[in-house]
């Protein structure tokens, strides 16, 4: 009586449009991306082009852009700023963020919870609301135009997570181990630092390489803070080069520098990403 | 008995000192982080406020006024921002909702290569925004940008002309935020996806198997179970993404200059008009507007999943 439609040759119609759907949202997402890697190694003339379309595929592909950026004094110096910044960013934010996710997942102290709660949503607090009064009150501090005035700015922004992440995997650490060193006559921190640490390093490592990213891609903390000394990080040169003089293949190839090593890690830590994206942790 | 009560706060504060001593080393390795932060929240707070309610003339400075509220409210072009705030925020967020849901359900079964795909999915996330900014800076050149290139018909594989002459799509306040909006949708797709996913597996097996046995159809079973079920975690979506929407920055700042939202009108008031007080007061503004939004979507969704979960 009832015939499902379905015989060999036919294609079913929610099929067809699912397919569709999975080749339009690929091509979206990938489009952008295809199009900076192109931009990258573009010649001169399939980017000037003079009124010709420009081409799908550059006409001669080169890598003069990157040998460029090789040369480039300002790519060179932001870019160890930005490296800077993002380790020194990871470190106070680990340093300090580590031992308060321990604390908070192995002290039942009244109002625990709450103050858990507290210190993960800081992260809600709109960035470009508290980016004002940061550079008000690190202009007095002179920490404006300084590299470690951003890691500080940065750190606020990543403690949140760190302390998310890092409860996570002290959560799953049995609490039996520290006790177990305790009762052997271990002292609260020696059982922190040499048997909680070692456990849960690789998990630690994640919320590093994360946070180390968080402050690598920042744009908006990074400008106030920066915006009228010599020094700048990646995205703010990039920015300040769009503004400048908008030579898209120049753009291009600092943007895949800048992306590459975000696009190698994120896959890296992509467990601990989608944790973080369901629980609302991640922006 | 009289000594009894007059002991009681001791034995409380006794208990309170107890309680402390037992966890001084959580307390003093939590303080670090707790104080940065929260002395970092306070700082800021404090600071919005004060500067905003501040004015300084020559005769010093005059405390609390609402002298920068009154003024921006007569800015025309605070008016415009403030504005296409509100619409750049009622169409992006929904969107945002949209195509997470759209892009979860595209890959939430089971088919060939759906890890590959589903890495692929995620890779706007590995993009820095300011990096996704300028490519469509890029794409959406003017005059001679791909998307100006591909609506004219100059390429082969498409040679149907939709538009005579190039688009300037910075040139619009409509087009150049919907370039905007659409960069932020893009970057922000995965992590809609991503809930909505873990939304989507949580839903047992056997609710659509006791559908199907009672048989009901497709759209009987979206509507009354897949919807239903999900809608915590479309709340969530919704509520993380308004916040998101509503403070974008960086997609406005690059690609609609002209056409400040009250983001970038912080960044125009702090720099070009170097009047910190004013930015603090739109930032003021932005941040109840969040607050009053935030707790609006609450009570509707609230008020949503009673209508629809029937119990």
């Amino acid at each position: 009586m009832i015939s499902t439609g379905i015989g060999i040759g036919k294609i079913r119609p929610t099929k067809a449009i699912w397919f569709a759907g999975i080749v339009l949202m690929l091509f979206v997402v990938l489009a952008p991306i295809f199009v900076m890697v192109k931009y990258s190694i573009s010649d001169r003339l399939s980017v000037v082009t003079g009124g010709l379309p420009i081409p799908l595929w550059p006409y001669h592909p080169t890598m003069e852009q990157f040998q460029g950026l090789a040369a480039m004094d300002s790519f060179i110096m932001s870019a160890f700023a930005s490296m800077k910044v993002a380790l020194l960013s990871a470190v106070i934010s680990l340093v300090m963020g580590t031992p308060a996710a321990y604390a908070l997942v192995r002290y039942r102290f009244p109002g625990m919870m709450i103050l858990a709660t507290l210190l993960i949503s800081v992260r809600l607090f709109p960035d470009i609301v508290s980016v004002v009064p940061i550079v008000e009150t690190f202009i007095k501090l002179r920490l404006v135009n300084t590299l470690l005035g951003v890691a500080m700015a940065h750190a606020l922004l990543s403690m949140p997570y760190v302390i998310f992440i890092a409860m996570g995997v002290f959560e799953t650490i049995p609490r039996d181990l520290d006790e177990q060193a305790q009762i052997l006559g271990a002292s609260k921190w020696y059982s922190f630092t040499r048997i909680m640490l070692p456990v849960a390093l690789p998990g630690l490592a994640a919320a590093a390489i994360y946070v180390f990213l968080l402050s690598w891609d920042e744009f908006i903390l990074a400008y106030f803070l920066l915006a009228f000394g010599n020094v700048s990080t990646l995205p703010v040169l990039l920015q300040k080069i769009l503004s400048w003089t908008p030579q898209h293949n120049l753009l291009a190839a600092i943007s895949v520098m800048l992306s590459v090593p975000v696009i190698v890690f994120t896959f890296m830590v992509q467990k601990y990403m989608q944790t973080g994206a369901t629980a609302g942790a991640v922006k | 008995m009289t000594s009894y009560s007059s002991n009681l706060p001791a034995v409380k504060n006794k208990g309170i000192m107890v309680a402390i001593r037992r966890n001084i080393f959580g307390i003093i390795i939590l303080a670090p982080a707790a104080l940065y932060l929260a002395g970092f929240l306070l700082i800021i707070l404090f600071k919005v406020v004060q500067l905003a309610l501040t004015l300084t003339g020559p005769q010093g400075d005059l405390f609390p006024t609402a002298h920068h509220f009154v003024r921006l409210s007569k800015n025309p072009e605070f008016q415009g921002a403030f504005l296409r705030t509100v619409w750049f925020t009622l169409i992006g967020t929904p969107l945002e909702l949209i195509i997470g849901m759209a892009a979860a359900f595209l890959v939430v079964g089971e088919f060939k290569g759906r890890g590959v795909i589903r890495s692929l999915m995620i890779l706007p996330l590995a993009i820095p925004s300011i990096v996704t900014a300028i490519m469509l800076y890029i794409i959406f050149d003017f005059p001679g940008g791909h998307v100006n290139d591909l609506l004219m018909g100059r390429h082969a594989f498409f040679p149907f002309q939709v538009i005579s002459h190039p688009l300037d799509w910075r040139g619009s306040g409509f087009f150049s935020l919907m370039v905007a909006m659409f960069g932020k949708v893009w970057r922000d797709m995965p992590i809609s996806m991503l809930i909505i996913l873990a939304g989507l597996q949580a839903i047992g097996k056997d609710q659509y198997e006791a559908a199907k046995t009672l048989g009901a159809n497709a759209f009987q079973t979206f509507f009354r179970i897949t919807l239903p079920l999900l809608t915590p975690a479309m709340a969530t979506v919704l509520v993380l993404r308004s916040i998101e929407v509503w403070k974008e920055f960086i997609f406005p700042f690059i690609l609609a200059g002209s056409y400040p939202l009250l983001a970038t009108l912080i960044d125009q008031a702090y720099h070009e008009w170097r009047n910190p007080n004013e930015a603090c007061a739109i930032a003021f503004i932005l941040l109840v507007l969040i607050i009053m939004s935030t707790v609006l979507i609450f009570h509707v969704l609230k008020w949503l999943r009673r209508r629809l979960v029937r119990v």
